[in-house]
């Protein structure tokens, strides 16, 4: 069950239409290694100028048929943050991967107080939480107009864009609240929520004289939304954002249903009406107002999970604690993540716990996996010692025992690099059972005595206790 | 051409200073009584330049709709070929057991909770995890079970009572030379404590040990003939011929695991087959942390099943999922800045996303540490089963709700 | 099954090395010439189980320190064995001779160097009888097939001689016959699963004239082990009917990747690197690639770094293969395959190649044919796709030939009424195109009953 053949796509295919004058324009050395960026879409056919001719029309139309992602890619905002969602190639990550990260924009109201306002505002752009070399941030701001007052509207949205660089959503049904919020905020390409349908015609002329991507709203109804998203099209909008409802407790069946329903008739029927990325709004549990705080903001975070898994591309969320958010910038980093690529830590000299000149020292692999159960056992075990962090190109050891990326040399180069010599008196090294087989190599390239630990990590605080006891003679 | 008419009075337009611009968007615009006071005023008229060109560069250019067009939603069902075996746990009186209820999991005709495509032929089950000797526990876990921590039978006992356990995993860490070294006679004899103490079926743990978790399955395997226990795990360590005699010949089922690799769960598998039915194993191929791993668990659940239904005869499993190595993330234990959160919040989060993920995945037995993940999986699981139509009115005017 | 051994038995001690002053005794090695190990095939009358013979001094008889020529002679029978699968059986002496602590086994056949510790003598290793027993053990549990094992320990100089003899003539008529074996003449192929991979819809087809992509693994490699183990990750693919001999394409196997890819792969042509190529998972050797610009193919290999010829280093052109995919002109290959015959037979074999990295010329040079040997260039030769197009055409290159005899490009599609949607994202940049004309106003004011602004399309 795969939904496209966009992945069976041949740089060759999208060579013959390209113009090949190799004339390097396009930052490769020539239109082969071009092509080849293109299909794994690490390239832009707007990178090559000379395609962008009128004589080369043809050819880029075929192009762009052929590289054109099933869910349309939207971007929200302008200027140096913009929010990019959509532009999946495929339903299932293992087909390929996932583009563009589902985007979370946290709300504000314009009923709020200036004071409280702008604070939110600021935390939203300075959240921010370091994860294997990333920073995990938010992404954009929604403004809703509680007060369906359009110039109270256009204060707020006012203040809101003089204040960050992210970018905004127009949240009312009302076009006359949304046409003041964009006199203010057009230049930054705001999202337009949302046409529905009673408004889709207001909002539609909005969406085409301000240039702004316009969402669709049709609750519980898919039908009505396909045909939402037609007639929006035939009206000449063109960048569209679809939201089936997000409908908590005894809707979340539904909802989980329309969402992947609308994925596989995009990816899979290639049904162009509905290519278009999908509008989360995790935000609907508050409408429990009888909950306390805390349950809203964990049922929050609960959706908000569900929805990143079943193809969300944008999020309105409300909760702004911590340990709800923490998870859901979390779970989008992972399941973003290149699947073809194994997850790589920095290789490097890791101390644990208060480590001298006397502590055991370790090896392993940088594959994320590895390098994390590793670590997790050795901090559970309470273990004091130095693990080195052997770059293995992201594979686990056994693989990259086995596929020769994990050598004696791999590891003389590590010890060289850290100077874990200058840190270390003693010169036993411990290392992975699983590469016993290159311990005599190890100790030939390196010079220091080997230690074949075990097979499994979760025995190193038991080998580290019996060294203490008995320690290796030097 | 077809000429469009904007009236005045929609107010639809304005007009502001960048005329150009606006005017630019349009194909045709009709005013009627305009004034215009203008400094400058600069018309730019080039041929069509094919810059913003109408969606079809077909002449004549198309009406714009005035009413919405009808268009038909059809549902992307599709019919899949393969299907996933049903493996029940536990036995009642009736059946050889002295279970009070028993589980069935799997059944899937279809992807998890595609719902479009059907309904779900079981629920999945919650089991909680009972270790038979004291374990370092993280805190927020810990707190609800600390006073049986010692005692498994009473341990099991109120994960049943008092957190919803469908099936209680007991997890004969002890048996681990390294450890207690718990005899099987005396890791048989936990076991039969745990059995009198609940009513519910019970799942049987080893601790990664390939000789002992043998030796130590077939005596309990033995010793709790009929009870129809599930069994976690055979690998592809361990000699496979014993453990899958043991389970056959006492009537039990059990969970195949393998380390995240498909080809190695065929494998396993394959060879299982040779001794036992499809209707009495389980696969697990390994959860990972949130954060941890849990993309390349899931996407190997989620292949795994897809697999299955597309008719790959080796995969047609239903799954389980040892959820509680949730706990293993830094996130869901350490003490960390307040901007944060408590832990008492963030480790039960940290379980229940990882499990809600899986659960999507298509995780049919979950096994689990802490009560509120507990409840709020059931809970969603409920939800998402349920049929009535929802009202959509509630969240229709989302945009306006006062928070 | 080891605890009548005095030492540790086990896959933890597989690399260890033992240095001259920590060794009792060293058997072969670079100091001794005559040195080699062999396994045969005997019938089951031939064999008698569990014997093990010492023909010359045992190590208590030899003095500490020393070196001395050496010979394992291993004969085996079971009703399963052949004499194809000797080559597999003898490569197991190295690894299992690694299990024993304190016991080192380096290389094979003629070349091995063994080294016994001064402790693992100490501690009871004192005769080779030791050493046999536990290899018995370990071929026996590890491959069932083997139902008899008898193994014999030559430190006798002049019997090791003799027997030199008779063993190098035997891995020559092995590898004689190994080269010799045509895919046509076997009636089975095998295919690996054993990758590691995020591809667990592909399966390797190993033949005999075209090895596993990752190198590791001969077909008589695949055939020993889907014996071995019938449910393990090597199995049997029935080769059926020979659909294409130049393109390498048998209806088993087609049945075979069908099944196995879930329907998602329905042919595969062997030899090509074109249409309908061999799918790869994760861990190839090399992969070649297509250079359309001289309508050639370059290959290049995983340790090579840094841009190939065309730009790309390895690591981009093996996204575009891996994860099995059947991507036309990406192609991902081991580097025995190069050596075959049919390397790439249906795309022209070698006379197709046109760049490859230098070291790996060496590796193969061997095997490509004395005619195009010199016209292939290196990264040493060339660096850009301009330079090896003339690189090909100074040295004549077999593949000049096509450049006449493809059909020139077509040109660029001129603008036509029909023309599908323009480009709705390249708006921003598209360049505005020249023409027309301005009005400008200045203060003025505009009174209208009716204004109608209209944008007007160019006449074709």
């Amino acid at each position: 069950m795969e939904s496209t053949p966009k992945k069976e796509l041949s740089p060759i295919d999208v060579y013959k239409l390209l113009p090949k004058t190799n004339c390097k324009e396009c930052g490769e050395e020539n239109c082969m290694a071009f092509a080849t960026k293109l299909v794994n879409r690490e390239a832009t056919l707007q990178q090559c100028p000379p395609i962008l001719q009128e004589k080369y029309r043809e050819a880029f139309a075929k192009l762009w048929e052929m590289l054109k992602p099933p869910v349309k890619e939207i971007v929200i905002g302008s200027g140096e943050r913009v929010a990019k969602i959509g532009g999946k190639l495929v339903m299932y990550r293992h087909e390929f991967t996932y583009f563009n990260p589902t985007a979370i924009a946290i709300d504000v109201t314009d009923e709020m107080l200036e004071d409280e306002l702008l604070k939110r505002v600021r935390d939203v752009e300075n959240f921010t939480y370091p994860y294997i070399g990333q920073n995990l941030k938010l992404d954009a701001i929604a403004i809703r107009s509680t007060s369906n007052d359009p110039e109270r509207f256009k204060q707020t949205v006012k203040k809101v864009i003089e204040n960050t660089k992210l970018p905004v959503i127009l949240c009312s049904f009302n076009p006359n609240v949304i046409e003041s919020g964009l006199v203010v905020a057009a230049k930054n390409k705001p999202l337009i929520y949302a046409a529905t349908k009673d408004n889709w015609k207001e909002m539609a002329e909005l969406a085409l004289m301000y240039d702004s991507p316009l969402a669709v709203f049709a609750p519980n109804d898919l039908k009505l939304l396909r045909s939402l998203a037609k007639t929006l099209l035939e009206f000449g909008v063109k960048d569209l954002a679809l939201d089936p409802g997000t409908v908590p407790n005894e809707g979340l069946g539904g909802t989980i249903s329309s969402f992947t329903m609308l994925r596989r008739s995009a990816c899979r029927e290639e049904d162009e009406v509905l290519g278009f990325p999908l509008i989360g709004v995790p935000l609907v549990v508050w409408s429990n107002s009888k909950d306390m705080p805390e349950i809203s903001s964990w049922r929050e975070a609960c959706l908000a999970s569900m929805l990143i898994s079943r193809y969300a591309d944008l999020l309105i969320m409300h909760s702004f604690e911590g340990w709800v958010l923490l998870p859901t910038v979390i779970l989008r980093q992972n399941l973003y993540t290149d699947p073809r690529k194994p997850v790589a830590v920095q290789p490097g000299l890791k101390m644990f716990g208060a480590v001298d000149e006397n502590a055991p020292l370790l090896f392993t692999s940088n594959f994320a996996l590895t390098y994390y159960t590793v670590a997790s056992d050795i901090e559970s075990g309470g273990v004091t010692c130095h693990l080195l962090v052997v770059d293995t190109e992201g594979l686990s050891v056994e693989s990259s025992v086995a596929g020769r990326k994990l050598t004696a040399d791999k590891v003389a180069e590590a010890i060289k690099t850290t100077k874990v010599e200058e840190k270390v008196k003693h010169r036993n090294l411990i290392i992975p059972g699983r590469a016993a087989r290159l311990s005599g190599e190890i100790e030939e390239a390196t010079g220091w005595k080997v230690l074949v630990g075990p097979l499994d990590s979760s025995g190193i605080p038991k080998l580290i206790q019996d060294l203490k006891a008995q320690p290796p003679k030097a | 051409m077809v000429e469009e008419e904007e009236k005045d009075e929609s107010r639809t337009l304005r007009f502001s200073p960048k005329l150009l611009e606006l005017l630019a968007k349009f194909q045709e615009i009709e005013l009627e009584d305009v004034d215009l006071e203008v400094d400058e005023l600069e018309l730019l008229i080039q041929p069509g330049a094919g810059v913003v060109a109408p969606a079809k560069a077909v002449a004549p250019t198309k009406a714009k709709p005035t009413k919405i067009i009808e268009l038909d939603f059809k549902p992307p069902i599709m019919e899949y070929p393969g299907k996933i075996v049903e493996v029940k746990i536990g036995a009642t009186k009736s059946e050889g057991g002295t279970r009070g209820k028993t589980v069935t999991i799997g059944g899937e005709k279809f992807p998890a909770y595609y719902l479009f495509e059907g309904m779900m032929p079981h629920l999945p089950v919650l089991s909680l995890d009972v270790f038979d000797t004291k374990i370092p526990l993280a805190k927020p876990a810990k707190m609800h079970v600390e006073d049986v921590l010692e005692d498994p039978a009473a341990w099991a006992k109120r994960s049943v009572e008092k957190f919803g356990a469908e099936v209680v995993n007991l997890h004969l860490v002890s048996i681990d030379p390294m450890v207690k070294n718990t005899s099987p006679k005396d890791a048989a004899k936990t076991v039969e404590n745990v059995l009198q103490a609940v009513d519910v079926p019970l799942a049987i743990g080893g601790c990664g040990d390939a000789h002992k978790d043998l030796e130590v399955f077939e005596k309990v395997a033995e010793v709790a003939q009929g009870e129809r226990l599930l069994f976690n795990s055979v690998t592809l360590d361990m000699n496979i011929k014993r453990t899958a005699e043991a389970i056959k010949k006492y009537g039990h089922v059990v969970i195949a695991f393998t380390a995240m690799d498909l080809n190695k769960a065929r494998e396993l598998d394959r060879r299982l087959y040779e001794i036992l039915p499809k209707e009495q194993i389980v696969i697990d191929t390994t959860t990972a942390a949130l954060g941890y791993g849990l993309d390349y668990a899931f996407t190997v659940m989620e292949r795994t099943r897809l697999a299955a239904l597309m008719g790959d005869p080796e995969l047609q499993h239903p799954m389980s999922s040892g959820t509680t190595n949730a706990w293993a993330a830094r996130e869901a234990w350490l003490k960390m800045d307040p901007q944060w959160g408590p832990r008492e919040l963030r480790g039960p989060i940290w379980e229940t996303v990882t499990a809600l993920t899986l659960l999507l995945a298509g995780v049919d037995y979950f096994m689990m540490m802490h009560p509120a993940a507990v409840k709020t999986v059931r809970d969603t699981v409920a939800e998402l089963m349920n049929t009535s139509k929802a009202d959509a009115s509630k969240i229709a005017d989302w945009i306006t709700m006062k928070i | 099954m080891f605890e009548d051994i005095p030492v540790g038995v086990g896959v933890i001690y597989e690399g260890e090395r033992i240095r001259k002053p920590d060794m009792y005794i060293e058997f072969g090695g670079p100091d001794i010439e005559k040195k080699f190990e062999l396994t045969k095939v005997k019938g089951l009358d031939n064999v008698r189980d569990g014997e093990i013979t010492i023909v010359g001094p045992d190590l208590k008889d030899l003095k500490l320190g020393g070196s001395y020529p050496f010979g394992i002679y291993i004969e085996v029978a079971g009703k399963q064995l052949e004499p194809e699968l000797e080559g597999v059986i003898e490569r197991r002496i190295h690894a299992y001779s690694n299990y024993i602590e304190g016991f080192m086994h380096l290389n094979q056949r003629y070349d091995i160097w063994i080294r016994l510790g001064k402790k693992s003598y100490e501690r009871g290793v004192d005769s080779l009888q030791v050493i046999g027993k536990v290899l018995q053990r370990l071929f026996k549990s590890e491959l069932p097939i083997i139902e008899k094992i008898q193994i014999t320990f030559i430190t006798d100089p002049k019997k090791v001689e003799e027997m030199w003899v008779e063993a190098k003539k035997t891995y020559d008529a092995r590898d004689a016959k190994a080269r010799g074996l045509k895919d046509e003449e076997v009636d089975s192929f095998y295919g690996c699963t054993l990758c590691q991979s995020f591809a667990p819809t592909h399966v390797c087809v190993i033949t005999p004239q075209r090895y596993a992509n990752c190198g590791a693994i001969s077909w008589f490699d695949g055939r020993a082990a889907a014996r071995v183990d019938p449910k393990g990750p090597v199995f049997k693919i029935e080769r059926g009917e020979l659909l294409d001999q130049s393109k390498g394409e048998f209806s088993g196997i087609n049945q075979a990747v069908r099944e196995k890819s879930l329907g998602e792969v329905t042919r595969v042509h062997l030899y090509t690197a074109f249409g309908l190529p061999h799918t790869s998972c994760g861990c190839f050797e090399g992969t070649a690639f297509y250079i359309p610009e001289v309508e050639g193919l370059g290959v290049v290999h995983r340790d090579f770094k840094g841009a190939t010829v065309n730009g790309l280093p390895f690591s981009t052109m093996a996204d575009s293969t891996a994860g099995g995919r059947q991507v036309d002109g990406f192609h991902g290959i081991s580097i025995e395959y190069m050596r075959s015959p049919k390397f790439l037979q249906a795309d022209g074999g070698w006379s197709r190649i046109v760049w490859m990295p230098a070291v790996l010329k060496e590796r193969v040079k061997d095997f490509i044919p004395k005619e195009v040997v010199d016209k292939i260039s290196t990264e040493n030769d060339v660096k850009t796709v301009e330079e090896l197009k003339s690189f090909l055409e100074t040295k004549g290159h077999p593949v000049v030939q096509r450049w006449e005899a493809a059909p020139a490009e077509a040109p660029p599609t001129e603008e036509k009424e029909e023309a599908p949607a323009t480009p709705l994202a390249a708006v921003a940049s598209m360049p505005i195109a020249s023409g027309g004309f301005k009005i400008i106003l200045k203060k003025a004011r505009i009174s209208a009953k009716k204004m109608v602004i209209r944008t007007v399309k160019k006449k074709e």
